[in-house]
């Protein structure tokens, strides 16, 4: 199940925020084997059977990963044991709605679509962009969530970047007020950021001077992320029947 | 498929659809099995997720850490699911969703043949619903005491006495497993 065409080679990503704080916590290394636990008396939940500790105490000592250390915890083995079960649920919690997610057949497109016929672009036009026109009666503008778009074309056909967030800072809707493009972008590992950017910025003005007639005072690129495989821009053009599997 | 969330996020909320439908793909089945877990059904959890993506296309441009997109969209398909289950409560009887106490087989016992995740699956199951309700929301939704209080309805202080319990129970059944 795990090599299908699609997946993407096991490299970590570089924004993971998933990686488990505990795992080198001193708590790990309490003095609890399997063996007890069974044998042993039954694992007790009062404060009696705790050292004094309750269980609401320990589920917040383990919501904040033992931090700071409570030698009280730490030096009761009734407690120590308690906190090990919990941590145990806790992990068998995040297992279970991860196989869940597994076992979810996967949706058929007019699930998808249902969605997407629900979803409006026009709640993203933003503001209106004039275009002057030789005629004095006619007024032509272009919607600033199209400018976006725009942006977003002239960035996929740059290699090795992928533009997230764009804005356009500067009262747009009065012609020739100096705007200044601000762009998120995640970069593909191995690129050459400033000429990526570079590239990225070149492509971005020509559109711009093409399409528009916006005053480009400055393009500010900031490089959010850093991808690690191409699967990253072909996500966007994979299309609903190409799914994997 | 790797496209980082914050940029995905980023082109969703400045109008991309594709890169939306990136994200229904990516947290679709996660929010699906939340939404199982906790309607107890699978009847609803089409809509209620459908709903769910709807909505965040709506407020994404308010989303300020885009980053967060996920625990985000879980906690929409949170709200969604408590809506319905509020709405459906009138209706049902409460003692429908109470748990059968058959002490005389033991959870422990028929939890040795199931894997980890059944057993849990089957302790989930025997808790009360408010019990259960907070536990999820706390555990795999990642909402805070007074997110849950303000989602169930009731105090925070209520609902830390339902953590207690639903854990107590929790871990008294999955314990006999191990």
């Amino acid at each position: 199940m795990s090599d299908t065409p699609y997946d993407s080679p096991h490299v970590p990503r570089i924004d993971s925020t998933g990686d488990d704080p505990t795992d080198d916590h001193p708590i790990r290394e309490a003095p609890i084997r399997e063996a007890p636990i069974r044998t042993a008396k039954a694992l007790g939940f009062e404060p009696d059977e705790l050292d004094g500790h309750t269980i609401e105490e320990l589920s917040d000592y383990l919501d904040r990963d033992g931090q700071p250390v409570d030698p009280a915890i730490e030096s009761s083995p009734d407690a120590l044991l308690a906190l090990a079960a919990l941590r145990r649920l806790r992990d068998l919690s995040g297992s279970l709605i991860e196989a869940d997610a597994r076992a979810e057949p996967p949706r058929d497109d007019s699930w998808i679509s249902g969605i997407l016929a629900n979803i409006s672009i026009e709640a993203r036009a933003g503001r209106d962009i004039p275009i002057s026109h030789t005629s004095p009666t006619a007024r032509l503008s272009i919607t600033e969530g199209a400018v976006r778009g725009l942006i977003r074309a002239a960035g996929d056909s740059v290699e090795g970047v992928l533009v997230g967030r764009c804005r356009l800072e500067g009262d747009v809707t009065i012609a020739d007020t100096p705007i200044a493009v601000t762009l998120e972008v995640a970069v593909l590992w191995g690129e050459q950021i400033p000429e990526t950017t570079a590239r990225l910025r070149s492509a971005v003005y020509s559109q711009l001077l093409r399409h528009t007639e916006l005053r480009i005072a400055s393009i500010d690129i900031t490089v959010t992320d850093v991808q690690f495989s191409r699967a990253a821009d072909d996500a966007l053009v994979v299309g609903p029947d190409e799914e994997s599997e | 498929m790797d496209a980082d969330d914050r940029t995905l996020a980023g082109r969703a909320s400045d109008g991309d659809v594709r890169a939306f439908e990136v994200l229904i793909r990516r947290y679709g089945p996660y929010m699906r099995a939340y939404s199982t877990r906790v309607l107890g059904s699978t009847d609803e959890v089409d809509d209620v997720v459908q709903e769910s993506f709807i909505t965040a296309w709506q407020q994404l441009p308010q989303l300020a850490d885009l980053t967060a997109v996920k625990s985000w969209l879980m906690r929409i398909v949170s709200h969604k699911c408590i809506d319905r289950i509020r709405a459906r409560r009138p209706h049902a009887d409460i003692d429908d969703h109470e748990p059968h106490a058959d002490d005389g087989e033991s959870p422990p016992r028929r939890a040795e043949a199931m894997d980890r995740e059944r057993a849990l699956e089957a302790a989930l199951a025997a808790l009360p619903e408010q019990q259960r309700q907070s536990w999820l929301l706390r555990e795999m939704s990642g909402l805070s005491y007074d997110e849950i209080a303000e989602e169930l309805g009731v105090p925070a202080s209520t609902v830390r006495g339902f953590l207690v319990r639903a854990r107590k129970s929790l871990i008294r059944d999955m314990e006999g497993w191990r």
